[in-house]
């Protein structure tokens, strides 16, 4: 590791996360000239305004994390081609997830003015208890998976750079915090393309230098043919087992579309050419970063030659890749891939969490109370509310839980539990109602978190399987044994009826 | 296009999305697992590995195409347009 830090390493990075804050404080300045339109609808969700392109690209990096560019190549750097084959399910990901809920989510959000999901499960299911358990598990799991991309990030540029660990912390955490703070929703769409660009050209970057560095395409597969012929086949000689396919496709795959922070953005696009386009781009990208990040991964056996355990495990593979491949005047265009990955799911959560507690929370219960929140007064709050979760995750991240990356996926599995057959069930069938999505929000995210804690599995699976399962039969039951949903709300979700 | 219209070509983009991501898991199985065993190599890969990485890929980017070609319609989003602006 390198001891000292090296200016020139950080230059391109400062000048990038300079143009996020820009980005963030033009948005700003842009919208308060517009000056019309409803404040709450402007900051979280950006006015109904995302094109194609940034709806494609903004659903792409706050789905990919810090992880998917670190820890993701680095096993495969360890398994091979069976981890390609593996991290490919993502493809899925936001065809799923706009296709499913996309028009849907959109039309509702129109007709109930609603800005956030859990708007959306409180008018199909009229229950302030089920929106604020929602709204609960959103903040909860969204801190967990938030501190988890500052210490990835962090982590990442302290190994690359030889500055601190809290340095890498204060330069892009702080950043992030800022723009999404000021900027809100709009400012987060737009950095993440940015970042979304900047994670493909870092893939580019560092792909052909390790292909340079390790002696060219042929003689690297050469190399693995000779001495690694376990990572050309898809079990890896028993480092890749089938129960980890199948857990893969459920917790990034299939599952994903009752992700939050990615059902938000179907409220978020202009019109349905808009979402068809984005469904397209999406898919494209995703699958260029996943290939490309884990081919590269696959490909660092050309740079790095030693054994697993003298770099340090998996987590430190494409740091010192990094390190080893590029000249130092790249280094620092390197970095910022992995820290736009990093950013960008933060940005996305952390606007989706701030609304959770001003919109669903705050603003509901002064609707009840029937009482008008002046606009500069909701301004004010809204901000306050985005950097006080900003800066409280940042803390937790100066001083990392040791288990920090078990919480990340943690988070994923129990998010998706707690809105798969919510949203899913709640949107598409008549028969949901208010008793089912209770008890299978809140038994199934109960089942996730207890058997996860107990380290409980059935068949080896990830807990996600138990979860997601326990979370269908108590909706069932509910909906089978529970009051059925009024008719008047009925109307308004299906029009059939 | 009326509400219910719209309620019913969305329920069945809905489908049709699900039905593509069978598809996709069928073609997924194949790639990989079903190749496993071929002599062929690519580029110094296995057939399994190429068709399971860029082949799975290139399916579901022509796969999308399709749903979005053939299945998935414009709609207006807006019922009122008087209530956007408020």
């Amino acid at each position: 590791m390198q001891n000292e830090g090296n200016l020139m390493s950080l230059l391109p990075l400062l000048l990038f996360m300079s143009a996020m804050i820009g980005i963030g404080f033009y948005v700003r300045h842009k919208q308060e000239q517009g000056g019309s339109g409803n404040f709450v609808q402007q900051y979280f969700i950006g006015n109904h305004d995302l094109g194609g392109f940034v709806l494609a690209m903004t659903t792409v990096a706050t789905y990919s994390s810090v992880s998917s560019f670190v820890g993701g190549p680095g096993m495969a750097w360890k398994i091979g081609f069976g981890w390609i084959y593996m991290a490919v399910v993502q493809v899925t990901a936001i065809f799923l997830v706009l296709g499913i809920f996309g028009k849907r989510v959109a039309l509702l959000s129109r007709k109930f003015n609603a800005v956030t999901v859990v708007d959306i499960i409180r008018e199909r299911f009229r229950s302030d208890f089920l929106a604020g358990m929602a709204a609960f598990i959103i903040v909860l799991f969204f801190c967990g998976t938030m501190t988890a991309q500052f210490v990835g990030g962090a982590k990442l540029f302290s190994t690359v750079t030889g500055y601190s660990y809290e340095m890498g912390l204060l330069l892009f955490g702080l950043v992030v915090v800022v723009y999404t703070t000021v900027g809100g929703f709009r400012a987060v769409a737009l950095t993440d393309t940015c970042c979304a660009i900047m994670m493909m050209i870092g893939i580019v970057l560092l792909f052909s230098c390790v292909l340079d560095a390790g002696g060219g395409y042929t003689a690297i597969m050469e190399s693995i043919h000779a001495n690694h012929p376990e990572m050309l086949e898809p079990l890896s000689a028993g480092n890749m087992p089938v129960g980890l396919y199948l857990t893969q496709w459920l917790l990034v795959g299939i599952f994903t579309i009752a992700l939050p922070q990615s059902v938000v953005r179907g409220i978020s696009y202009k019109d349905t050419k808009s979402l068809h386009r984005a469904m397209i781009i999406g898919t494209v990208v995703v699958g260029f970063m996943n290939i490309g990040v884990n081919f590269t991964g696959i490909l660092a056996h050309g740079v790095l030659t030693g054994s697993l355990e003298s770099y340090g495990g998996v987590d430190y593979i494409i740091p010192k890749t990094i390190v080893a491949s590029m000249p130092s005047y790249l280094v620092g265009f390197a970095i910022i891939g992995p820290l736009a990955a990093s950013v960008s799911t933060i940005s996305g959560l952390l606007i989706v969490a701030s609304s959770a507690i001003i919109k669903d929370v705050y603003l509901h219960q002064k609707k009840k109370e029937g009482k008008a929140v002046p606009d500069k007064k909701l301004r004010f709050l809204s901000m306050l509310a985005t950097a006080v979760i900003g800066a409280a995750v940042f803390f937790i991240a100066l001083t990392p839980p040791s288990l920090i990356w078990i919480i990340n996926m943690f988070a994923f599995g129990g998010l998706e539990t707690a809105f798969f057959w919510t949203l899913l069930l709640g949107l598409f069938w008549k028969k949901a109602n208010r008793l089912g999505a209770l008890l299978s929000m809140g038994g199934g995210t109960l089942a996730y978190c207890v058997t996860q804690f107990l380290g409980f599995k059935i068949m080896g699976l990830h807990q996600i399987a138990i979860g997601i399962t326990v979370s269908l039969i108590f909706f069932l039951v509910g909906s089978y044994f529970g009051k059925p949903t009024e008719r008047e709300v009925l109307k308004e979700f299906f029009p059939e009826a | 296009m009326s509400e219910k219209e719209k309620f019913r070509q969305i329920c069945r983009e809905a489908g049709w999305t699900g039905a593509a991501l069978a598809a996709l898991i069928v073609f997924w199985l194949f790639a990989g697992f079903g190749l496993k065993d071929s002599s062929i190599e690519i580029f110094h890969m296995p057939l399994w590995a190429v068709m399971s990485s860029f082949g799975v890929w290139i399916f579901t980017i022509l796969l999308v195409k399709c749903l979005t070609s053939f299945v998935f319609r414009d709609m207006p989003l807006d019922e009122k347009e008087d209530s956007h602006a408020e």
